[in-house]
């Protein structure tokens, strides 16, 4: 291959405190302001600022998208990273990526909710960077054909999606492809993406150290036309942290990848180079999440279950509410396979899944009472 | 490799978990090699007189319904050797009349004169049993290893410990070459109030019994019934419990509470109920047998543990492997290696309150926690207790 795009995810959800029932007819606000500052504020230093420091050093070309969510917390606890990002867009090296304001489910149960929350988005994006992206991305990649009628409907040009096991057996990820409904289809190398998100630190890992050099040599070594690297945006310097070497990685990979006439794109430029010559069909539902990259992380269990249809019944569509949507909280209530537990525990604030529930049901039970 | 086990009780006659815990263990350990139980021989007498009756449901403790299956199985005419998968060897202590702590005296005076039969390795129970392990160790040079099931600090729940008890305990702690712990909870006990480095002190989790591992699922209507089970005594926070019941009622009117087991403040957590709860909210039990106990188990919506102290704390597994959601105290043992129970200090009785409540309202908790709470109580067998013992015996 001798073309990378490298897409990453900006989120953070509004948290929501324990909430007791006592509480219930009494407080009306549900959010975990300090947690929520705290961790604004440690991602900003440790992440954000620094990595798209280097990343406009040194060249670093990646479309991203920002939550809604993100967006709010960053202008209120830690508005330098917005400042960063404006930077990013204006160099040239980004391409500003749609998807829900609430990086919620609304695409599994509602259209007009799912549309609702995309125009929000995107009037987010235009408002503060001056923006309009073409390119979707779905919360978590979860995605299917119905996912991608919805996306087309609402003007978007390309859509990213899982490289799932089953998909890639059939399909390499390292093209791109057309979605049922006629756009762009963009799949996850997940083995090339993980070998940066989640190998990069592992001492356990027979390729550790993960060198610059050593991950444009595969790149070049495999065949394809692109490698679609899609990760969180806090890898770099979140879950990688600085001390790790990432950041050295980082600096010293554009240099490498043009030593071997590797490009790096965005992926409205990957979308004008590349034929779309095959057609995709995702009938079920797919995510990038855990191992079973379905919907299991956030409807897993019965909890969740619960939880998610107490949540569409109240269907009050305030800022609220529709904050409650965020993903996050269902993904706390997950009880996980053994294999996906520690990814699970490292994100939930409240460390167990049962608490997260508890606080979830009460601050729903105080809405449906007002 | 033989190992000689200084026990205190056994099944049929016991009245406390010690009885099963060398059982189960040494039933297991006996596959993999040579094993020698010792117990005090009592004749009919046995502690808190409890025992002393034919096979009938009054026989005895929290775990009487361990005794009929042990009993049942072998018949009236049973025979000690033909049932058990170990050597039990009786020690006569030459008592007439049954007082416990001369009994235990005598059982210990006892090992002045025991020979061991060749065992490579002497293990033994709890301070009842320390003393005797002391002299065989050195009577005839072999390693000695102590179990720490509880300490008179848990038993005594911080009021009043014993000193001459836990002199013993620390005897035995230091003279031990290794010490196993039921607990990651018990060893910083050991190490934080007995003072024994802790290279020496290994951890090992005990097993849920059988029957409780192969229970069919259960469903998860809501019945509205919450449970204490377990002796009524200030370790076990009786006390915490009818608080947090009373807090409950509060809040979501028409729970139903149980109280199952007895124990030295049966009659004052009675008063504390009825002055605290309304008249049809609660009932007592007394003492319940295996079937009793399994039907309470998987007839209520929620268990609750608010030990101030507890070790381990068995009860928990067994209700989880029901399928039955647990509340416990963090000074619980068991607890630190479970995810799938809500935890809460013990008294913090406003939190209880809450998951209680919680369990009882939302299924989608309640159910999760129970289904969560089979698998993972499946991992707690006796034959991993075993292997794990086994690889202590085997360390240096």
């Amino acid at each position: 291959m001798n073309t990378i795009a490298i897409f990453l995810e900006v989120h953070q959800p509004r948290r929501l405190r324990r909430y007791s029932m006592k509480e219930i007819g009494h407080s009306h606000s549900y959010f975990w302001d300090e947690k929520n500052y705290e961790i604004m504020q440690r991602v900003t230093k440790k992440c954000y600022v620094p990595a798209l420091k280097v990343f406009m050093e040194s060249g670093v070309k990646a479309s991203v998208s920002l939550s809604g969510t993100f967006m709010e917390q960053a202008k209120e606890y830690a508005p330098e990273s917005i400042d960063e990002f404006k930077s990013y867009f204006k160099s040239g090296l980004s391409e500003a990526v749609a998807e829900t304001y609430y990086h919620s489910l609304a695409s599994i149960w509602n259209e007009s909710e799912f549309a609702e929350q995309v125009k929000q988005q995107v009037s987010a994006l235009k408002r503060e960077f001056g923006v309009k992206p073409e390119s979707f991305r779905n919360t978590e990649l979860i995605y299917s054909d119905k996912i991608a009628d919805a996306v087309k409907s609402m003007g978007f040009k390309r859509v990213l999606a899982e490289g799932t096991d089953y998909i890639i057996s059939r399909h390499s990820p390292n093209y791109i492809y057309r979605a049922k409904s006629g756009i762009s289809l963009f799949l996850r190398n997940y083995r090339l993406s993980d070998d940066i998100s989640f190998r990069f630190s592992n001492w356990e890992w027979p390729e550790y150290p993960l060198t610059a050099d050593k991950y444009a040599r595969w790149i070049s070594e495999t065949p394809g036309n692109i490698a679609n690297l899609f990760m969180d945006f806090e890898t770099f310097g979140e879950h990688q942290v600085a001390e790790t070497g990432i950041f050295e990685f980082v600096r010293a990979l554009p240099k490498e990848l043009k030593g071997r006439g590797i490009e790096m794109v965005t992926l409205e430029e990957a979308d004008r180079m590349f034929e779309k010559s095959q057609t995709i069909s995702v009938p079920e539902i797919t995510s990038w999440a855990d191992t079973r990259r379905d919907l299991s992380p956030w409807l897993g269990n019965e909890m969740q279950k619960q939880a998610f249809s107490e949540l569409k019944r109240i269907d009050k569509k305030d800022h609220v509410w529709r904050s409650l949507q965020t993903s996050d909280h269902l993904y706390y209530m997950s009880t996980g396979t053994s294999q996906d537990i520690t990814v699970h525990e490292y994100f939930n604030p409240y460390k167990s899944p049962y608490y997260a529930f508890l606080s979830f049901m009460n601050v729903m039970q105080d809405i449906k009472m007002q | 490799m033989k190992v000689a086990v200084i026990g205190w009780e056994l099944p049929p006659f016991f009245s406390g978990g010690l009885g099963i815990h060398t059982f189960n263990l040494f039933s297991e350990l006996s596959k993999m090699i040579d094993v020698d139980v010792y117990v005090p021989h009592l004749g009919p007498l046995y502690p808190f007189n409890s025992i002393k009756s034919k096979a009938n449901n009054d026989l005895a403790g929290i775990y009487g319904y361990y005794q009929f299956k042990v009993w049942r199985k072998s018949g009236f005419n049973y025979s000690w050797q033909l049932y058990y998968p170990f050597n039990v060897r009786f020690v006569e202590i030459g008592a007439s009349e049954y007082n416990f702590y001369d009994a235990v005296e005598r059982y210990n005076r006892a090992f002045d004169k025991i020979d061991i039969n060749g065992a490579d390795i002497v293990h033994c129970h709890d301070w009842i049993t320390f003393r005797a392990g002391i002299k065989i160790k050195e009577r005839f040079r072999v390693p000695l290893i102590v179990t720490v099931h509880s300490t008179e600090m848990d038993r005594s729940g911080g009021f009043y410990p014993q000193k001459w008890i836990m002199d013993i305990e620390k005897d035995g702690m230091r003279e031990a070459d290794r010490i196993i712990a039921v607990s990651q909870y018990t060893k910083k006990m050991i190490v934080d109030t007995y003072g024994i480095p802790k290279e020496k002190i290994f951890v090992v989790h005990n097993g849920v019994g059988r029957h409780f591992l192969e229970l069919p699922p259960r469903n998860y209507h809501s019945t509205g019934r919450v449970l204490y089970f377990g002796r009524i005594t200030a370790q076990k926070g009786p006390e915490f419990f009818i608080e947090a019941a009373s807090k409950a009622i509060d809040m979501h009117p028409g729970i139903k509470f149980v109280i199952a087991g007895i124990g030295d403040l049966l009659n004052k957590t009675k008063e504390k109920a009825e002055s605290a709860l309304p008249h049809d909210s609660y009932r007592f039990t007394g003492f319940i047998d295996l079937n009793e106990a399994l039907n309470l188990y998987r007839s209520s919506d929620a268990f609750v543990l608010p030990a101030v102290s507890e070790p381990f704390g068995i009860t928990v597994l067994e209700s989880m492997s029901s399928g039955t959601p647990a509340i416990i105290s963090k000074t619980t043992g068991v607890g630190e290696s479970l995810r799938n129970v809500l935890k809460a200090d013990f008294w913090d009785t406003d939190m209880i309150a809450e998951y209680i409540v919680g369990i009882v309202k939302y299924s989608g908790l309640r159910s999760t926690l129970g289904m969560e709470g089979v698998l993972e109580s499946k991992q707690f067998t006796w034959k991993r207790a075993a292997d794990e013992t086994l690889k202590v015996y085997r360390s240096k």
